[in-house]
């Protein structure tokens, strides 16, 4: 058990998880807390983590909904076991998309890894930026609009078009669920994310929704939440 | 099937692009200069979809109208027909130029631009040799025709139109018997004659190759005009009369 390196866990953990000093300098965050961070300030979480934090040494969690743009999250946990360091980690609350009806008959079942490495390979044959990209290739088949689905994926990758390198991301989020019609769906999380600025495109929200796609842009990356439609 | 061969980066990616795609029910467009292949790359991976031009609207209409999947190409002179009938289709095109952004924007889900050939170097020089082959076997007897590829005046303007016109002319060129020639020379002739000058003027047709060829077999003025039978000074004068670089 001692060789496991579980601060990779971590990092790759879909919760975020912020570990502070008691003058509420951060000392630790994982990857899904960098992006919290894009929409909420430090000093706001962190007086949160004292709020809620266990009357001693320990560790409390507490039903608590919190929401900050497209994120929400429906428990903390608070945990310290000196008076120098205190960490708060967040539980995120099943999306629901309401009001929306799910046209099947459109949508086909598909190996997003095809989609995404022809989108790929004409980003690639277009532009000179260079790419990383790390993917799941155990990702199961689901229902999807093909031509839709590739034709955001175009729009997006030409957000990066001046970037010199992107990283791509495709992952399953374990635990996470999405509600569109009151069935409960699985989340893939498409993120692309580069060290240059890049600019908005206005039509790519609206193909995502016609999608059933969570989008989501800050100044250097996209994030897709895409509902894993089985049936 | 067709068999689409091309050594650029650029065509390799449209090409895997392509084929990853084969199997679902997107739509592709090729865009790019005319004469650069396009046609004959959708040819390659789809060739058993139906093939329409954009030209011919009704013809268009109707394949739109009984097939889900189809290859449109000149894509750049739809006009006249409805939108609706290009939605929930699985389209491969083609298309010299871009008309109607939008349309495209909305209709393809993967829009390539292909490169023109004198931008892609590695297809020139296969090309050139492919199409030399081709010219040979068509319109030599043998195909031990003497080819210098440095003595070819390779026209890339209209990419592979003009650049195997340019190699079937040289071939052409090359392979010409004497009645050939004079079968030419016969139907300019029949085709130009006028004037009153005309004896003159179609007798330079035959003149100035006649001295330049002999100067660049035998380098030298004394030999040639002994070879030509004539006396050195005629032979100096025709020189300067046809402002031959001797």
């Amino acid at each position: 058990m001692h060789d496991i390196d579980f601060q990779s866990f971590i990092d790759n953990d879909n919760s975020p998880f912020i570990l502070f000093d008691n003058n509420a300098k951060i000392l630790y965050l994982n990857n899904s807390a960098e992006i919290l961070l894009g929409y909420v300030l430090k000093s706001k979480i962190y007086n949160i983590a004292l709020q809620y934090a266990p009357q001693n040494f320990g560790v409390k969690t507490t039903t608590l909904y919190l929401n900050y743009e497209s994120f929400s999250f429906y428990a903390i946990t608070v945990g310290y076991e000196s008076e120098e360091q205190i960490y708060i980690r967040f539980y995120h609350a099943p999306k629901v998309k309401q009001n929306i009806k799910i046209d099947t008959d459109k949508l086909m079942l598909t190996d997003i890894n095809l989609l995404l490495e022809a989108n790929i390979t004409l980003f690639k044959s277009r532009y000179k930026t260079s790419l990383k990209l790390l993917t799941d290739p155990d990702i199961p088949e689901f229902k999807i609009d093909q031509n839709r689905f590739s034709k955001l994926l175009r729009k997006i990758f030409d957000l990066f078009a001046k970037t010199k390198e992107i990283s791509i991301t495709l992952k399953f989020l374990v635990g996470e669920h999405i509600i569109i019609d009151n069935k409960h769906y699985h989340i893939i999380r498409l993120s692309i994310i580069s060290d240059d600025t890049i600019d908005n495109n206005p039509k790519i929200s609206n193909i995502a929704k016609e999608c059933f796609i969570s989008y989501l842009i800050q100044t250097n990356s996209v994030t897709l939440e895409i509902p894993l439609l089985i049936d | 099937m067709y068999n689409f061969i091309s050594n650029s980066s650029t065509i390799q990616d449209i090409i895997k692009g392509l084929n990853l795609t084969k199997s679902l029910f997107v739509s592709s467009i090729i865009i790019g200069e005319a004469h650069i292949g396009k046609k004959g790359l959708i040819s390659s991976i789809f060739g058993d979809l139906p093939m329409v031009s954009a030209k011919d609207t009704e013809i268009l209409k109707d394949t739109l109208q009984h097939n889900n999947e189809l290859i449109i190409t000149d894509f750049e002179h739809i006009q006249n027909t409805p939108i609706t009938l290009l939605e929930d289709k699985k389209i491969i095109a083609t298309a010299n130029y871009i008309t109607n952004q939008n349309l495209i924007d909305d209709i393809f889900a993967f829009i390539y631009h292909m490169p023109s050939l004198k931008d892609r170097k590695e297809d020139i020089l296969y090309l050139t040799d492919l199409y030399i082959t081709e010219a040979q076997k068509i319109l030599s007897d043998n195909n031990d025709t003497d080819i210098n590829i440095d003595d070819i005046d390779i026209d890339l303007q209209q990419n592979t139109k003009s650049l195997k016109s340019s190699i079937y002319k040289y071939i052409l060129n090359k392979s010409m018997s004497k009645e050939d020639i004079k079968k030419s020379l016969y139907n300019y002739i029949y085709k130009h004659i006028d004037g009153n000058n005309a004896y003159k003027e179609f007798l330079d047709i035959y003149e100035e190759p006649l001295i330049q060829a002999g100067l660049a077999r035998y380098h030298s003025q004394l030999k040639l005009s002994s070879i030509l039978g004539i006396n050195r000074n005629t032979l100096r004068k025709k020189i300067l009369e046809h402002k031959i670089d001797a």
